[in-house]
């Protein structure tokens, strides 16, 4: 048996445990394209900020691949998936053999097609390519300019603002983190963070990017020019699924997975930031490319490619961030749409601690908490395991709700709760 | 070694009692087992030096009402745990034994543990800025929380030696 991994990131090194739970011999072989592998991109913005060293990017040991008897071929680019011989072609001429083959090959940063994109000085926040160019950015900057108001821009820009520079961000949409946020939970935040100094420019977008090689400045569509030295793209992410679509693999959003994250082609399985995943919240089939589920999934995927038959839940849009000490976490459906949906909030402005539930027939399907995040997690259980919480409705938004209040609720719904760390509530509540 | 890290009670740490369960029908919600755990991740582990440190030490358990009832949680070290999946910075992660582990100098606070712990069982230490949870008092050969449980509500085991007692004691 040869198990291909295409990918480094979080995906792809969870899918080597995932083999390595059972198959402990079989050769495995991992493509990624960055040099660098084992470290984790959500840490770059931290690294950028100067709050951790080079060396706690990396989230697993880096006798990683040693320990797991992994070939790792890293700077090198897998091009082809040849179905029909079972042969991968990479980018420095090798030939792979393979008899499964997981594509994790993540996403990249979104580009925006504006004049002066190419200047130097122009960096999106992806990985340890673009962290190490803004760093030697750095002295020569006193302004940067993020463009996009989403969590990645967000980030860079408080990270840049901790290294002392003057830091814009425009944002297209009417407020700050609108994939993740509703009004209330993102006027909070902007107010923390323009407090700080970081000015928000909400409605505006980059109309060109000024300079002749160098970033001088930037043109903004309301005829606003602002000068800078530095310009970050924070535009969100999309799906690396060229390789899937020209092996003529099922591609819709993401490539296609399967409940046991397998694609539309024999031995090929599927994670990470490429995979498109039922969505527990909407039950649609939905992009969720956040680390967690990269995790999760690289893990059962890998425990499936080596013979396994673990079904795969389904992903959730979730996050976690904090700014200048104020956290905000946001999962599920948190502005809803359609119709049918409650919406239940609390917000104590002067301490900025906000709560919002969003139910559907009364289950929990999105949840915001701004300040006070403890107990999160519960509300992430109820959501996972879609319970009709109408009994404990009235007492969701408090502050003090944590798991013994929804134990009467795990108990009644033990079925759903067969996992051993539930066993004691269910046994003896 | 302070006395109390001495002390052995009848839950002693082996192999198999990894695991720490609340019998929610006798926590009486006196909140020893939060004090006790509090004391025991202090820097002198005893309850007068401990209440005058800066910042003061926190407890890994909480007590919480229930409808009428009580419980006594903290982290159940599950076998898929969530929170290791979920630490981006690889600061949470499963031990040989099972257990669940924290390298707290990776530990970034970006509480993405918090946002997907079933039990609430993490929370923030605000002053050193990394999540903190339940660690099996490595200091110890018990557990204090359950060495001071004065109902015997807390017991360290194994789920299946759990059930055992619950079924015969019913």
């Amino acid at each position: 048996m040869h198990y291909v991994i295409i990918g480094g990131s979080a995906a792809g090194i969870s899918a080597v445990e995932g083999i390595r739970e059972t198959d402990k011999k079989s050769k495995i072989t991992l493509i990624g394209d960055e040099k660098v592998s084992l470290y984790s991109r959500c840490l770059l913005s931290y690294l950028l900020a100067g709050t951790i060293n080079e060396g706690n990017l990396y989230f697993k040991k880096k006798d990683f691949f040693k320990i797991n008897n992994v070939d790792a071929l890293l700077g090198a680019r897998a091009q082809q998936v040849d179905l029909k011989n079972r042969i991968i072609t990479t980018s420095d001429k090798k030939r792979i053999e393979f008899d499964k083959v997981l594509i994790a090959t993540g996403a990249r940063s979104k580009i925006l097609e504006i004049p002066g994109i190419d200047n130097k000085g122009v960096s999106a926040l992806r990985n340890i390519k673009d962290a190490d160019e803004i760093k030697a950015m750095l002295k020569k900057t006193r302004t940067a300019v993020v463009l996009g108001g989403g969590l990645i821009g967000l980030r860079a820009a408080y990270a840049l603002n901790n290294k002392g520079i003057i830091v814009k961000v425009a944002v297209k949409s009417p407020q700050i983190l609108s994939q993740i946020l509703d009004k209330t939970a993102a006027g909070l935040i902007q107010a923390k963070v323009e407090q700080k100094g970081i000015e928000i420019m909400k409605g505006l977008e980059a109309k060109e990017i000024l300079g002749k090689d160098a970033v001088k400045g930037i043109l903004l569509d309301n005829g606003k020019k602002l000068e800078c030295e530095l310009v970050i793209i924070g535009k969100g992410v999309e799906p690396n699924v060229e390789l899937a679509k020209q092996a003529g693999i099922d591609v819709g959003a993401g490539i296609a997975a399967g409940e046991y994250l397998q694609t539309s082609a024999k031995d090929i399985f599927t994670a990470g930031d490429v995979a498109q995943t039922k969505d527990i919240a909407s039950g649609e089939a939905s992009l969720n490319a956040i680390w967690p589920s990269a995790v999760e999934q690289g893990k059962i995927a890998g425990r499936n490619m080596a013979g396994g038959k673990e079904k795969y839940d389904g992903s959730m849009a979730m996050n976690s961030i904090e700014f200048f000490g104020l956290s905000v976490i946001s999962m599920g459906i948190t502005r809803p749409k359609a119709q049918g949906y409650e919406e239940l909030s609390a917000i104590d402005e002067k301490r900025a601690v906000y709560k919002k539930i969003v139910l559907k027939e009364g289950v929990i399907k999105g949840f915001i908490s701004v300040g006070k995040i403890e107990n999160s997690g519960v509300y992430n259980t109820l959501i996972k395991h879609g319970i009709d919480v109408g009994e404990i409705k009235d007492i969701l938004l408090d502050e003090k709700f944590d798991y013994a209040k929804a134990m009467p609720l795990i108990k009644k719904n033990k079925e759903k709760f067969d996992k051993e760390e539930f066993r004691d509530s269910v046994i003896t509540y | 070694m302070s006395p109390a890290t001495k002390k052995v009670s009848a839950n002693i740490k082996n192999e198999k009692a990894l695991k720490i369960f609340c019998d929610i029908r006798k926590c009486v919600a006196c909140k020893t087992c939060e004090l006790a755990c509090a004391v025991e991740h202090s820097k002198d582990k005893e309850l007068l030096k401990a209440i005058k440190e800066t910042p003061l030490p926190k407890k890994r358990r909480h007590v919480s009402d229930s409808f009428g009832k009580t419980l006594s949680v903290g982290c159940q070290h599950c076998k898929e745990a969530a929170c290791v999946a979920a630490c981006m910075s690889g600061a949470l992660y499963k031990d040989k034994d099972g257990t669940t582990k924290q390298d707290k100098d990776k530990c970034v606070g970006c509480w993405m543990c918090i946002m997907v712990c079933p039990f609430g069982a993490i929370d923030r230490r605000i002053e050193e800025h990394v999540a903190v949870k339940c660690d099996l008092c490595p200091d110890r050969d018990d557990y204090a929380c359950v060495a001071a449980c004065p109902t015997g509500a807390l017991f360290a085991g194994t789920i299946d030696e759990f059930e055992k007692r619950i079924r015969e004691k019913r």
